[in-house]
């Protein structure tokens, strides 16, 4: 396979990962499509070191990865801040900023 | 001939990994789509496989399917969400939501239709040059890194803890 295959998978999978987050209305399944977009551009990153015949996208891989962790455990923490103080689970009935 | 089955390799996860994230936001039980996210994280690591990228394939399933996805059911299994199932799951304007994500993909497609790209590809390499490279020219941000993990660890545990004012924000 071409370079382009691989970018046009992780276009793929950063529009679908878009069009989750933008349509889902429960707060945790919104947290899964940044992952699937966070992995689309992991597979953007690693074909363009594979392409280039160069390891630093591989680097850039394991940052992204890291704070993709570290954004899950963020946002989540989030999540379960606003279910347990208000008991709302879904995004568009979240309508005051207070507090 | 081994041109022609990494073209069927590659078709094969375009497709799995395309049904599969669709299947993460389609389906209506939350569980199920964490499902869905664990066999794509996996795809994805397969991927990576294919890209020369032994070491990510490790991290991959480690970090992730070990990490993420055990929190991501974790925080469902705290949170005891029973009454998804007769909620309605999309926003009220949804329709515009896949088509602002439809014409994305349409401007990304004409960036991406033509690339091109040098003859020589990665050979296999081991993990000896990567660790070379992440401790000497990557020093700083790797150590950044840390104390970003450091943050969102202490963060996480301060956000999520039982607050004295649950009863009064109702």
């Amino acid at each position: 396979m071409s370079l382009s295959g691989y970018l046009l998978l992780s276009a793929t999978l950063f529009s679908i990962g878009l069009i989750g987050f933008l349509i889902r209305r429960d707060l945790i399944v919104m947290l899964m499509c940044l992952e699937i977009m966070f992995n689309a551009v992991n597979i953007a990153f690693a074909s363009f070191s594979y392409y280039n015949a160069n390891l630093i996208g591989q680097i850039f891989v394991l940052f992204s990865i890291a704070v993709a962790a570290s954004e899950a455990v963020i946002g989540l923490a989030i999540v379960l801040a606003v279910v347990r103080n208000t008991g709302i689970n879904h995004s568009d009935d979240i309508a005051n900023l207070r507090g | 001939m081994n041109q022609i089955i990494e073209q069927i390799f590659y078709i094969y996860f375009f497709i799995s990994l395309s049904i599969l994230s669709i299947g993460v936001i389609v389906s209506k039980n939350i569980i199920h789509s964490a499902f869905f996210l664990l066999i794509f994280l996996l795809h994805v690591a397969a991927v990576f496989l294919f890209l020369n990228a032994e070491f990510l394939m490790i991290i991959q399933i480690i970090v992730y399917v070990g990490g993420v996805l055990a929190l991501f059911i974790f925080a469902i299994m705290v949170m005891n969400i029973k009454e998804e199932l007769r909620h309605k799951r999309f926003v009220r304007f949804s329709i515009s939501g896949l088509i602002a994500g439809l014409l994305f993909l349409g401007i990304l497609y004409t960036f991406v239709k033509d690339v091109r790209s040098s003859e020589n590809v990665l050979s296999t390499s081991d993990v000896t040059l990567l660790g070379k490279l992440l401790y000497s020219y990557y020093l700083l941000p790797f150590e950044i890194l840390s104390l970003v993990l450091l943050v969102a660890l202490v963060g996480g545990i301060i956000i999520a803890r039982k607050t004295p004012f649950d009863k009064e924000f109702k």
